[in-house]
């Protein structure tokens, strides 16, 4: 069942940061919001989450967000806090206190976690440091303690903005591993030709409101897209049929 | 770290818990058994569990009503402050975060300068009862000034400075006011268990035992809160009430304590430390073993305190800090070892 999102508001203090956003997010797809800072991507992944508080309503399974306690959702922020001390082990443990309660260490649990940790290539890792990873690592091992959730939705903010590109393509990979599994996947991501090779629907933001949203294929072709930039990017197409997406320097100088 | 089933090992050893608990029984039982005045310990122990043989007389009073009220108030205060010490480091993502942070210690001896400074002796008796006063209110005031109730920990941390600020300015002029009162304030400040009498210990182990439970029962959900508020809300929690509930019931124990025994400092600090750098583990399963562990540190602490140079007594807190601060960066060194 789709994500409903019917008259969203979220004010703080004065300032609106969403504005009467009406939208429909389709289950077991990826989905990525893309937009200029400031238009209010992070705060509707808060949203979803049941942290922002809003008007309007956002129904999952039918369900308001904020009253359903018993979603299981899995968060990866972009700036995560760190543990000081914490193993790789502990931290993607952490992951299970959602499905398995608090503190539970059973075989299967660590079974699972161990399962985890070699799909993204952790294993060998796991004494090792939380505080000591590397972006790329940490952006895996955020990957893995959301995979041990296994959540119903997964909502990621910038996953690859601290990344190289080849670490780029490795986490996204893994995130689609989620959703062979049946997850509904919510990104936001600031490299739009990214958004457009992994997502499937495309959601276009600007000042808290949404300017488009559909098949990732035609909002990166659409005029809104530009419009969300102040028209200050460029659609390349490769020969590939792959689409690009570039700031365009003219309008720079 | 990985069994030959395939599954990761478990994060927290319980027998390092089960050894930690031997380790105070240990150092109880010597601690009842050795002291100023020299008691055969078969018949320590005789007495301890009422079997035939036991002292009678003197001996019996000493080892029932001097040493054993004062070890089992080691216990409270050396579990109270570790434990407190442990949890205020996760909450406020800070490792050099100790119990008296939030204004408890200042508020504590605000309110014990008051009553030793009254003119009407009378309030010497109340002192524990103002020092918990003290610091309940210094707290509960910086929750207050940090406004939004918790929204952010650093305010609150900051306000809990600011808080403490203004009353150690306070003490020090009732201090200055009242010469007389000069040196009972600063043995009080120094910490000690020589008050101990099973009244102090009767009223001390209800709040402490209060706030401990409470602690352990939410102990693995404080993991959480290690992380950011959004990722704890998503794995299942909710960070602003158990923040609350962890800091409140940190509070409790860390008033309670300086109310019975004055300010003895280091144990929050170093031993949560030690427990988790000698274990590699930062988790809060090891609340338990850390409360274990603060209560064997003080009753060893306080027997050195007393026979070290008896029959004079050395303060507590001078011991702590000897003896915890150079093995504190022992381990801190090893630690660093490890994870470079």
């Amino acid at each position: 069942m789709s994500i409903i999102v019917t008259d969203l508001t979220v004010r703080y203090g004065e300032k609106i940061v969403l504005n009467d956003i009406s939208l429909e997010i389709e289950s077991k797809r990826w989905t990525c919001l893309v937009g200029p800072n400031g238009a209010g991507k992070t705060t509707f992944l808060k949203a979803l989450l049941g942290m922002a508080p809003y008007s309007g309503s956002i129904q999952d399974k039918g369900i308001e967000v904020f009253k359903s306690h018993k979603r299981n959702v899995a968060f990866v922020p972009q700036h995560p806090q760190i543990p000081q001390g914490m193993t790789v082990a502990e931290y993607v443990m952490l992951g299970r206190s959602k499905r398995d309660g608090w503190g539970n260490e059973s075989l299967s649990s660590r079974s699972f976690v161990h399962k985890v940790l070699m799909q993204t290539h952790l294993f060998g890792m796991q004494s090792n440091l939380v505080a000591q990873l590397s972006g790329g690592e940490m952006q895996r091992a955020l990957i893995a303690r959301a995979l041990v959730q296994e959540p119903e939705l997964i909502l990621l903010d910038e996953p690859t903005s601290a990344l190289d590109l080849h670490h780029q393509i490795s986490v996204l990979n893994n995130i689609e591993m989620l959703k062979e599994e049946g997850v509904t996947i919510i990104s936001t991501m600031h490299d739009i030709t990214l958004a457009a090779m992994f997502a499937e629907r495309i959601v276009v933001m600007k000042e808290g409101k949404v300017l488009l949203s559909g098949a990732s294929q035609e909002v990166i072709h659409s005029p809104e897209l530009k419009r969300a930039f102040d028209n200050r990017i460029d659609v390349y197409t490769l020969d590939t049929g792959r689409p690009v997406i570039v700031a365009s320097k003219e309008k720079h100088l | 770290m990985i069994t030959e089933h395939g599954a990761i090992a478990k994060i927290w050893n319980w027998r390092i818990t089960v050894f930690c608990g031997l380790i105070l029984l240990a150092v109880a039982i010597a601690a009842v058994s050795f002291g100023p005045i020299s008691i055969n310990f078969f018949k320590v122990f005789k007495t301890l569990f009422d079997l035939p043989g036991g002292s009678t007389g003197q001996d019996r009073t000493v080892i029932m009503e001097l040493r054993l009220p004062r070890v089992v108030l080691g216990i409270l205060v050396g579990s109270a402050l570790a434990t407190s010490g442990a949890v205020y480091q996760t909450v406020f993502h800070n490792p050099l975060a100790d119990p008296y942070l939030l204004g408890a210690a200042s508020g504590a001896g605000l309110g014990a300068t008051i009553a030793l400074t009254s003119t009407n002796h009378n309030l010497y008796g109340a002192l524990p009862i103002f020092a918990f006063m003290g610091g309940v209110l210094a707290v509960f005031t910086s929750f207050i000034i940090s406004g939004k109730f918790f929204a952010d920990p650093n305010s609150l941390l900051l306000s809990g400075i600011a808080v403490g600020s203004f009353a150690t300015a306070i003490q020090t002029y009732l201090q200055q006011r009242h010469s007389a009162a000069l040196r009972p304030v600063y043995s009080w400040i120094l910490g000690d268990l020589t008050s101990a009498s099973w009244s102090v210990v009767a009223w001390s182990s209800v709040y402490i035992a209060i706030a401990l439970i409470i602690l352990f029962s939410v102990a693995k959900q404080l993991d959480g809160l290690m992380l950011s508020d959004e990722e704890a809300y998503s794995l299942g929690i909710n960070p602003k009430r158990l923040r609350i509930i962890a800091v409140a019931a940190a509070t409790l124990a860390t008033a309670t304590a300086v109310s019975a025994s004055g300010l003895i400092g280091f144990v929050g600090i170093v031993v949560p430390h030690l427990v988790r750098g000698l274990t590699h583990r930062v988790t809060n399963r090891s609340l338990i073993t850390i409360a274990m562990a603060g209560a064997a540190f003080l009753v060893l602490a306080d027997l050195g305190a007393r026979t070290l140079l008896s029959p004079a007594e050395l303060p507590i807190g001078v011991i702590t800090a000897f003896v915890g601060a150079p093995f504190f960066l022992v381990v801190l060194r090893n630690r660093r070892k490890v994870t470079q």
